[in-house]
């Protein structure tokens, strides 16, 4: 193993970190000395001011009120889509009623492999022109118009999904459940076929019943899988940046009045609106060392001991 | 092992992930029952959540302007074509080739220099390995929008602003850390010994990683680039940033995300839904094509992918 | 942050140069380590002299020494207006001085203006507006903006005995003037009120409500009759914000507006006609005389549905006709009125908010700087004027003699122009503060949105006002604060 080892390693990993290097650790470095300074964005003029957008920080409500919205989805799409993916696996593949030889998933589960997966290949942005129709608060929005045409939509008082507080951020939550389930459901059916039927017969042969076997058998082999796929959607769900901003009011989004506010559109009001961008670069800062933490949390959380079939 | 006799009495038990498995049929409890309708009941709703409103926004292509914004559930009047043609006029076609010129590289670099750092880091011990992993998978979760503006003179300084190569290598360079992410514990996984038995055949290292690692981590690979195709696709701050004209005569090499988003915005001051309708349709054909086609690729290739 | 944009001179604005910055930057330790490099390549970046348009020997004819075939890139805000009047002005540069002029019409002006500002790539003449626009008084203080004055003392291109300065309308220089210096050229002469369709008018028997009880019953009516009284564009709280503003400063009189302009203690709470304001605007709410579901409507979905005659009145500028062209029937009869009174006004019925609108720049460190100033002084004739009505049916600061009888403006705007011109000139209004303090207009903007949506009460509206008032007067002390 040690012929020219290093030379290979070195030359495997050169171009990957070298790239690396420059165009995603060296910007946020960057960031982090712009969070020092007075910057208005305009040009390459600016002060140096300290500590000062930090301490602006902890008293600015709206970012507050940001970072628990952003902590909010965090934890609810990725766990919403998971639960739902989960249960779809679990329906498509083994939730049929067999006949004699047995059929493994429910009727039509081809069909609906198909069109669950489907949101996920849709451009984000084709997502915001569709739920924009959808959400619309009168009644030429799908929602409100079919609620209305099978009366239970009040025509003169109609829900404005997106003009309240309480139901927006649950109405873009949707839009990113809606889009991403269905790949989920296509990967942890994929390994839940992958498991070895000895491990449930030995579990059956003990009695277990199908919950206990779900949650003792099924979900520690999937734990893999689905770690992977908690990453993957706390990445997306930190970056709901094009959605809101174009589903919601206010510049950038983030409306009404704040309530589906989130870094990336506080930020970008900062940066662009207010020409703040230093303080949008603070605001960059604090959010980096966050989601610093949550992936290391993560990462130690969902270390576990991998068993080899 | 299917045997039926292996199937204890409680005929409630279902088992994920046995295929074949047989249960008699009627010997469902009463909770089974009520369970079993409303999951179907589920699927079916959610079926419906997933195709009635792409059915109605393509309903809207028909639609005249101040049809779509009057009530929803007006019929079209006049079948024509006209708003495929006026979507196709502010140049669905262009942002769509674009996305395809820049991911047909993106992706396929994406994987070779993400399986290179994996599988060295993978397979190799070194002072700083651990270092480098890390480092990667810490970038896993950063949020893009924060790196913009460096990013952006970055990418100035490079000369690439508003070229393909630009945006190329730095989609490759976004998504390393997921990419060396899931590829090194997968690379963790496949046996040694193969791998042992050619270098003492006396194959260089370079070798081993093409001619052996790769072929036995190709469902990975395919699942990771899937991972990666999806993600690429739908980046719309980035190529925000990068794929600006520098001057008004440079040409207009929007991504696809960011050509609808614009097309939106235009249609809230000179309006006209429809159009905009036809183009996101437009651009949806190509996709649902490919996906119609392939979806039992993608759908096998993430399955070879969990079996290990 | 720094001082008061606008009102007074902005200290620290110019002086330190980049060098000079990459100096004390350098000593700074912090920042040196990073952007050491990074700011040096930028000083020896964009904006060198040697890429710079060449020029010729100014005349009277050619007042900026333009030479002929000159690249001229041209950013236009498409917004209402459109941006076709544009690209005529731009066809008739192209053939007085040749070259190839470059156009873009777009919304999201900051997104695309921003970096190129950055890096010292500006296009050479921009029309920064529509709500993404860059904000002029932070261009300012970067240095970004070419001193326009050479263009106020050039030569009128269809009188050269005149001065531009003086064809247009009074106002237009100081509402440009940014730190003693004319910076920018709003060129669209625009006014601010409700506007109607007579059609609906007629048919239903309304008189032209003139007090703020009168326009209650006629909503009240048409309510009645199935239709919404008041349509908003509920995404965008602008533009209820046009009919609440108003209605404080016809109330309150000049006063008024200062007193919210200047940051005042007593700017809100503790304002008579504030609070008077205020609680008639929400009896439109409280009474259920909006239109259902127009709070959550993107702009041009409120007017097309406001052109459906499924509301009476609907808030915006005078460019409201064109933006609606395609969608408003040919028997609508646009019209537009001033808002009506409460009791006790101190201003008269027929004063309204007008302004100069669509502020044009040239940024300083455009490439074709004397082209651009060029295209301005185009713009501001018979042929740019006439040009600018034709296409976006509207009227630019030069006034509406220098159009040619050719054209006839749409009917809709014709009668915004009869009712600013029923109004003496001093008693024209216009609020400064969105301009100057953008958060405290996002403050007020989200207080509307709330207060429309039923959701707060015109006190608590009044008091997040004033409490937004009170957070930008402590980050801007040097103002003339009461």
């Amino acid at each position: 193993m040690h012929r020219k080892k290093y030379p290979f390693i070195a030359g495997f990993l050169i171009l990957p970190v070298g790239l690396y290097v420059l165009l995603v650790i060296w910007p946020y470095l960057q960031t982090i000395s712009y969070s020092f300074t007075d910057w208005s964005g305009a040009s390459q003029n600016f002060n140096f001011v300290g500590l000062d957008n930090y301490k602006d920080l902890a008293s600015d409500d709206v970012f507050i009120k940001a970072l628990q919205h952003n902590a909010l989805l965090l934890v609810l799409v990725p766990t919403l889509t998971i639960l739902l993916a989960l249960f779809f696996a679990f329906m498509v593949n083994v939730g049929g009623r067999g006949g004699a030889g047995g059929v493994a998933g429910v009727k039509g589960s081809a069909f609906y492999r198909v069109i669950f997966f489907f949101p996920q290949v849709l451009s984000i942005a084709i997502l915001a022109i569709l739920f924009k129709a959808v959400y619309r608060g009168d009644d030429s929005g799908l929602i409100n118009g079919t609620l209305q045409a099978v009366g239970l939509g009040d025509k003169s008082n109609p829900t404005e999904w997106l003009n309240d507080p309480d139901l927006v951020l649950w109405c873009i939550i949707f839009v990113m459940v809606w889009a991403g389930a269905g790949f989920y459901m296509v990967l942890f059916s994929a390994a839940m076929q992958s498991i070895p039927k000895d491990i449930y017969e030995a579990a059956l042969l003990d009695g277990a019943g199908r919950f206990q076997t779900f949650f003792r058998v099924t979900l520690p082999l999937l734990w893999e899988t689905i770690q992977t796929a908690w990453v993957f959607l706390a990445i997306l769900s930190m970056d709901a940046f094009l959605l809101i901003s174009t589903l919601t009011s206010q510049d950038f989004g983030g409306g009404p009045d704040h309530s589906s506010e989130v870094i990336s559109t506080y930020l970008m009001r900062n940066f662009q609106t207010y020409s703040k961008s230093g303080y949008a670069c603070a605001m960059g800062v604090v959010m980096l060392l966050l989601t610093l933490i949550v992936s290391i949390v993560t990462l130690r959380l969902s270390r576990r001991d991998r068993i080899e079939f | 092992m299917t045997a039926p006799a292996t199937q204890p009495p409680v005929t409630k038990v279902k088992v994920p992930g046995q295929r074949g498995g047989g249960r008699g049929p009627g010997k469902d409890g009463m909770e089974g029952k009520t369970l079993n309708a409303f999951s179907h009941g589920f699927l079916v709703l959610w079926a419906v959540m997933i195709v009635l409103p792409l059915c109605w926004i393509l309903l809207g292509n028909f639609k005249t302007d101040s049809q779509i914004k009057s009530s929803a559930w007006t019929w079209p009047t006049e079948w024509t074509f006209d708003a495929f043609q006026r979507g196709w006029e502010k140049g669905v076609g262009d942002y769509l080739l674009n996305t395809l010129i820049v991911m047909v590289i993106s992706v396929p670099l994406t994987m070779l220099l993400g399986a290179m750092a994996a599988y060295v880091l993978a397979r190799y011990d070194f002072v700083g390995n651990r270092f480098v992993y890390y480092f990667f998978v810490a970038g896993s979760m950063f949020p893009v929008f924060l790196a913009l503006v460096p990013l952006y003179f970055m990418v100035d300084r490079l000369g690439m602003l508003n070229t393909y190569q630009g945006l190329i290598l730095v989609y490759v360079a976004y998504s390393l850390p997921f990419t060396v992410f899931y590829l090194h514990s997968f690379f963790r996984t496949l046996p040694t010994a193969v791998h042992e038995a050619a270098v003492i055949d006396g194959a260089s290292h370079t070798r081993v990683f093409f001619q052996i690692m790769v072929p036995m981590a190709k469902p990975g690979l395919i699942s990771v680039g899937i991972f990666n195709v999806l993600g690429q696709w739908n980046q719309y701050i980035l190529p925000l940033t990068l794929m600006q004209k520098q001057s008004g005569s440079d040409p207009d090499r929007s991504m696809l995300a960011q050509g609808l988003v614009s097309l939106m915005n235009q249609g809230n001051y000179e309006t006209d839904l429809p159009a905009l309708y036809a183009g996101m349709t437009i651009s949806m054909i190509p996709v649902l094509v490919v996906y119609l086609s392939f979806q039992r690729q993608v759908q096998s290739g993430l399955t070879a992918a969990t079996i290990k | 942050m720094g001082s008061t944009p606008g009102t007074t001179g902005t200290p620290g604005s110019d002086g330190v140069g980049r060098r000079d910055l990459i100096k004390r930057a350098a000593a700074l330790g912090i920042i040196s380590v990073p952007t050491m490099g990074f700011l040096s390549a930028c000083a020896s970046g964009g904006g060198d002299d040697n890429d710079k348009a060449k020029t010729v020997k100014k005349t009277k004819d050619n007042p900026f020494g333009v030479a002929k075939d000159n690249d001229l890139d041209v950013f236009i805000f498409k917004g209402g207006y459109g941006d076709a009047y544009a690209k005529a002005w731009e066809a008739s540069y192209e053939k007085k001085y040749g070259g190839s002029v470059a156009h873009s019409g777009e919304q999201d002006v900051t997104g695309k203006l921003q970096p190129r500002f950055n890096k010292g790539n500006p296009p050479d003449v921009v029309d920064d507006s529509g709500s993404k626009k860059m904000k002029l008084d932070t261009l300012h203080k970067e240095g970004h903006l070419t001193d326009l004055t050479q263009l106020l003392d050039a030569p009128s291109i269809d009188d050269p005995s005149k001065k531009i300065r003086d064809i247009m309308l009074p106002g237009t220089i100081e509402q440009g003037t940014f730190g003693g210096k004319f910076h920018a050229l709003f060129y669209v002469y625009a006014t601010w009120g409700l506007w109607y369709s007579n059609k609906l008018f007629k048919k239903h028997g309304w008189k032209v409500p003139k007090t703020w009880d009168e326009l209650l019953d006629i909503m009240k009516d048409a309510k009645s009759k199935g239709i919404g009284g008041l349509a908003h564009q509920g995404k965008y709280p602008y533009y209820m914000n046009i009919v609440i503003m108003d209605l404080i400063a016809k109330t309150g009189g000049m006063d008024a507006v200062k007193a919210i302009d200047n940051l005042d203690k007593k700017a809100f709470v503790g304002n008579p006609a504030a609070e008077r304001a205020i609680e008639a605007v929400y009896e439109i709410v409280e009474k259920g005389l909006l239109m259902p579901g127009t709070n959550s409507l993107e702009h041009t979905e409120a007017q097309t549905k406001w052109n459906e005659y499924k509301a009476v009145f609907i808030p915006s500028g005078s460019w409201l006709e064109n933006e609606q062209a395609k969608q408003t029937p040919d028997d609508f009869e646009m019209t537009f009125l001033p808002l009506p009174l409460l009791p006790d006004s101190k201003m008269k019925l027929h004063a309204l908010r007008t302004g100069a609108d669509e502020p044009f720049i040239v940024p300083s460190k455009a490439k074709n700087v004397q082209g651009g100033l060029e295209f301005l002084r185009r713009m501001l004739s018979k042929e740019g004027a006439t040009a600018f009505a034709k296409e976006a049916s509207s009227l630019s600061v030069i006034g509406p003699e220098y159009v040619d009888k050719s054209v006839q403006l749409r009917p809709g705007i014709k009668t915004a122009l009869a009712a600013v011109d029923a109004c003496p000139v001093d008693e024209r209004f216009n609020f400064r503060y969105s301009e100057w303090y953008g958060e405290l207009d996002v403050a007020i903007q989200n207080a509307t949105g709330e207060l429309m949506a039923k959701r707060i009460t015109p006190k608590k509206w009044l008091e997040r006002c004033q409490a937004a008032v009170d957070k930008e007067a402590a980050k801007n002390p040097d103002t003339k604060r009461k």
